[in-house]
């Protein structure tokens, strides 16, 4: 099997404790590209794969910002500009009666653009993706914890990453097609 | 138990100073001091010394509801996380008998020297043709008031003697029969706690301005005692981090996160609550409601109002969004420092105006904090620390034997 039609190498891990350890020993080692699967979140993963934190906040604050601005501009546009109108004496444009619609678009533009952040940032919706093709990949929505090392890392090499895998405890090591 | 507990009070007592002590008796001498202004004062008919003392009384006290709340909320909800600083909130609960020994200054003022000094309403003789007075006369009454007073401090001590000393028993036996019964007494404390907040709110700092409605005040003084506590437990939690202190290696970066992430959202909850109270008399325009907020646009109240939104709400919101200004704990020491400053302010801002310098032209005692505040300020925060550490030195500084402690010792923030 020649590389570009291999994606990777998937290890299995006897329990979270095991799959710790052996991410620790992957992100020493300097790995980029691999990633854990998982049939619950384990707390610690994050810090044990040495991931950074999440880029999602950073589109739900501009999406706040711009649900904020564009709640600002509609009610001014409608009531002070357009089409200036006296409602129970309260001048065209205040930033205290039209707050509430200003800070509910804020909260709906920054959960929407939350949600399109994370679809964004995780690449989907994708219908499939190598690690599928694994054997017992529906074991990994159950019981299985798995490494997978991917063959675009700088560092991996079919034999070597082999060797590496089944050194830091993995079982059932088996190549992925891409 | 014995031997224990001479561990962690030797951990107190090893410092050069005996500070429960200092504290205590700083705190009399200058509570002292403040009584002796609010007293005299009052004999002048002059309020303002004793109103100092109630803005600090009122600081306190939502710092004692506050943890109250927090430690009721942690076994109402089965929390793990917060099993660490827990021991903290609880030695916090132990300021209400103090609290209550200040309260009775108030008492003896209003019925002993001038009736209508604080409360303008217990002054009958002035008030009985008010017709706002004598419609709300089924509530606002002496009795009601009295039984008031004394139900809110006997629950308050009651229900934080009880959590305390169950939490503690737990430390000896490690048995959950202790977590059962703080559970059924937080569900039922609860309910109270949140009632008597709201009515002491009502009573002690609201009624001052008999005239008004406000049906969010309750809440906001909820809120605002929420802020209070979440900041004083990252307080008192970094100051143990400090220098090796107890607490090194039990607390860490996820409680201080999840404590900042609490300060976040009550930040967030005090803003709209308090605007929506603002936000339901501005658009109904009712000179029977607008007047209270007319009163606190005079002078130097409309830099108090602005300071709290773009101080107590704006900035603290922003720079609570990020997630380094959460985990670092010289930043969380300066939020904190900063929402206790303008809680604080929020606090003069609610009480002070009230108190009109012409009554019947609605102007407003001027803003200024007056010597007689800081010596209050001094005193019952003395007597409350004193408090504080005397129940610090008797326990663990974690509850040991808590059957969620594990799971807070490994507590993963991120």
């Amino acid at each position: 099997m020649s590389d570009n039609t291999t994606y990777g190498l998937a290890a299995d891990f006897e329990n979270p404790l095991a799959l710790m350890k052996a991410a620790e020993k992957c992100r020493d080692e300097g790995f980029k590209s691999w990633d854990c699967i998982t049939p619950f979140p384990v707390h610690g993963l994050d810090d044990a794969m040495g991931l950074k934190r999440s880029k999602v906040p950073f589109f739900t604050f501009i999406g706040g910002s711009i649900g904020f601005c564009t709640g600002t501009f509609i009610a001014w546009y409608m009531n002070a500009f357009d089409y200036p109108l006296i409602v129970g004496g309260k001048p065209f444009f205040s930033p205290v009666f039209p707050f509430p619609v200003m800070y509910e678009l804020t909260i709906l533009l920054a959960a929407l653009s939350t949600i399109a952040g994370m679809f964004i940032l995780n690449g989907l919706p994708r219908h499939y993706h190598p690690v599928m093709k694994a054997k017992n990949f529906a074991g990994t929505t159950d019981d299985i914890l798995r490494i997978t090392i991917e063959a675009s890392d700088p560092l991996y090499d079919s034999d070597k990453t082999k060797a590496f895998l089944h050194e830091i405890g993995g079982t059932n090591i088996q190549e992925l097609e891409d | 138990m014995s031997s224990e507990a001479t561990t962690s009070g030797a951990v107190a007592a090893s410092g050069k100073k005996n500070w429960p002590f200092l504290c205590g008796v700083g705190g009399l001498v200058f509570l002292a001091i403040a009584i002796f202004g609010a007293i005299s004062g009052a004999m002048d008919h002059n309020a303002r010394p004793a109103y100092g003392l109630l803005v600090m009384f009122t600081f306190y006290l939502s710092i004692g509801l506050g943890m109250l709340l927090l430690n009721l909320i942690h076994h109402v909800f089965g929390a793990g996380w917060s099993t660490v600083p827990r021991r903290q909130v609880e030695h916090a609960t132990s300021i209400f008998p103090v609290l209550a020994g200040v309260f009775a200054v108030f008492l003896i003022i209003t019925y002993f020297i001038d009736n209508g000094l604080i409360w303008k309403w217990i002054d009958f003789e002035k008030v009985k043709d008010d017709v706002l007075y004598t419609k709300k006369s089924w509530y606002l009454n002496n009795t009601r008031f009295l039984i008031g007073v004394v139900v809110c401090f006997a629950g308050w001590i009651f229900l934080s003697h009880k959590m305390r000393s169950y939490s503690a028993a737990q430390d000896k036996d490690g048995d959950v029969k202790w977590t059962n019964k703080l559970v059924w007494w937080s569900a039922v404390g609860v309910i109270f706690t949140a009632l008597t907040l709201s009515m002491a709110a009502i009573d002690w700092i609201k009624s001052i301005e008999f005239h008004w409605f406000s049906t969010m005040f309750g809440v906001w003084f909820f809120a605002a005692s929420m802020r209070a506590a979440l900041a004083i437990t990252a307080l008192v939690c970094l100051y143990q981090v400090y220098k090796n202190g107890p607490l090194t290696g039990l607390f860490k970066r996820g409680h201080l996160y999840d404590l900042g992430c609490l300060m976040l959202a009550f930040t967030v909850f005090w803003a709209y609550i308090s605007f929506s109270q603002y936000f339901l008399i501005y658009n109904a325009n009712i000179p029977e409601e607008t007047f209270w907020y007319n009163m606190r646009e005079q002078g130097a109240w409309w830099w108090v109002s602005m300071g709290l939104i773009f101080g107590h709400f704006l900035f603290t919101f922003i720079y609570l969004l990020f997630y380094r200004n959460k985990v670092k704990a010289s930043r969380m020491i300066f939020i904190s420092v900063w929402i206790l400053c303008f809680h604080m302010l929020d606090l003069y801002f609610n009480i002070l105006p009230s108190k009109r310098e012409n009554y019947e032209m609605f102007v407003s005692y001027p803003f200024y904090i007056s010597l007689w505040d800081i010596a209050a300020f001094l005193g019952i925060g003395g007597l409350c620390a004193w408090s504080f550490m005397r129940s610090w030195a008797k326990t663990q500084v974690i509850p040991v034997k808590d059957p969620r402690i594990s799971e807070s010792l490994h507590h993963h923030g991120r």
